[in-house]
């Protein structure tokens, strides 16, 4: 048992290890472009330098890219070259499919919903089809075959069938359940636009932090884009707080109590502190990746604590970016920093409690001297 | 004893290449021969060659992914340890060489 869950770390972890130059790359480049765009009324502000706009288009690949190239590299741990196009397919899927593929044109009127609405699966859909596609092409490889059809198989047969049984799979059943609760949870935040300012802020803190990117903080996160459209810069403000205090809690409690953290978390905690710098949630992820249970409660308590702090203190964001580095088209900069800090030092020492309190229980010294 | 070795972790920027050298030092010291290859952030350097492979007595792969090109090493005998291991207690990873 332990030995099959250290392998699955093993192949999640190799997809991971592949995906992460595509994540910086496209981060930051988005980043670049949103940070140095001219705020001007109307037109989206990089579409108005060819410069920029270009930038932001190269960033883009790179992002829409990382959900094939999670997926695809995790099938490719586990199965070698039958895994890849399956994996990436899967991946490419996760990323978004039209709900017209499983519902009627009726269910999604009645619904309420567009005719092109997508269905988002994102980072945990990759995962687990990576992980479906992985075992799916090993499998392949083991289906007895006649010598006839063994130079077509792989070239052929086993891709055909494997990208379809993983596509199928994606689009049939895991794809909505997670598409649902996000077009649900997108349809309540909508809902909440009237109520309290504050409580808006908390739950916005709440799920930017809860997957870290996914589909809950991209929810989250759309909302604030949204807002901005309509002139109101004060949920994308809140937001813009949240999306870098889990990386930059993360990095700070690598640094303030080394002994409490293995030599990998310490250097993933610099990294952290480089993407939540950006406004990279994704920063966080390997933390969560490897101590869900304690790491996701505190980063979520931090992105609460500074998306409230924001809110309060009427911060604005005109950029539909979060982090330190959409600094330059903040309303109210000094208490964006302030929420900022507070967020982070939140997160930082919670983790750091947390991680101290639970020890004492379960002694896992070994693993800590790093 | 001829050894060849891999290592591999997540990010491949430090570690890999910390472990790397933990082998090497330990190897010369213990009198050994050791070519180490690592499969970091850049891909493989230092990569092993078919020579290398078939003269070798055992393989240890320091990794905490799976690495590439696994097939060269089929038939060969391959001590696998985590890599975090390979840097804190690289006399460790030698012992189990004997066993």
């Amino acid at each position: 048992m332990k030995k099959s869950l250290q392998q699955l770390r093993q192949h999640l972890l190799t997809g991971v290890s592949h995906v992460i130059p595509c994540i910086a790359c496209g981060g930051i480049l988005i980043a670049i472009a949103l940070a140095f765009a001219p705020m001007t009324e109307g037109k989206g502000p990089p579409e108005q330098s060819q410069i920029l706009s270009l930038i932001l288009q190269i960033g883009d690949a790179a992002f829409k890219l990382s959900f094939p190239i999670l997926a695809g590299y995790i099938a490719y741990a586990i199965a070698g070259k039958p895994g890849l196009v399956p994996g990436m397919i899967g991946g490419f899927l996760s990323a978004g499919f039209p709900a017209r593929l499983l519902f009627s044109a009726a269910h999604l009127e009645a619904n309420g919903l567009p005719q092109d609405q997508m269905i988002v699966a994102g980072f945990l859909g990759a995962m687990i089809i990576g992980l479906i596609a992985g075992v799916g092409g090993a499998r392949s490889k083991k289906v007895a075959h006649s010598e006839v059809l063994k130079p077509v198989m792989p070239i052929l047969i086993i891709p055909i069938i494997s990208s379809l049984f993983v596509g199928l799979l994606m689009i049939g059943v895991i794809g909505w359940p997670t598409g649902e609760v996000m077009a649900r949870l997108g349809g309540w935040l909508r809902n909440q636009q009237t109520g309290d300012a504050v409580g808006l802020a908390m739950v916005l803190g709440a799920m930017i932090a809860f997957d870290m990117g996914g589909p809950v903080n991209k929810a989250a996160f759309f909302f604030g884009v949204a807002m901005i459209k309509e002139g109101e810069y004060g949920v994308m403000g809140a937001c813009g707080a949240a999306i870098c205090t889990p990386p930059l809690g993360l990095g700070l409690a690598t640094v303030i109590q080394k002994s409490l953290w293995r030599q990998e978390d310490r250097d993933a905690g610099v990294a952290a502190l480089a993407m939540g710098m950006i406004g990279i949630t994704e920063g966080a992820i390997p933390f969560a990746a490897s101590d869900p249970v304690r790491v996701i409660p505190c980063i979520i308590l931090g992105s609460m604590t500074a998306s409230t702090t924001a809110m309060l203190s009427h911060v604005g964001n005109h950029a539909p970016h979060g982090g330190p580095i959409v600094l330059p088209v903040i309303d109210n900069p000094m208490a964006y920093i302030a929420a900022i800090a507070i967020g982070t030092v939140v997160t930082a020492v919670s983790i750091n409690a947390v991680k101290m309190l639970t020890q004492k229980r379960e002694p896992q010294v070994a693993e800590m001297v790093a | 004893m001829k050894i060849i070795a891999v290592t591999a972790c997540p990010t491949g920027i430090a570690h890999t290449y910390m472990a790397a050298e933990q082998l090497e030092k330990t190897a010369k010291s213990l009198g050994h021969q050791i070519k180490v290859e690592t499969q970091g952030a850049m891909g493989i350097e230092n990569a092993l060659s078919p020579k290398d492979i078939s003269e070798a007595d055992v393989a240890i792969f320091a990794i905490d992914i799976e690495i590439e090109e696994r097939e060269r090493f089929s038939g060969k005998r391959i001590v696998q340890v985590p890599v975090k291991d390979a840097i804190k207690d690289p006399k460790a990873v030698f012992a189990k060489l004997d066993g």
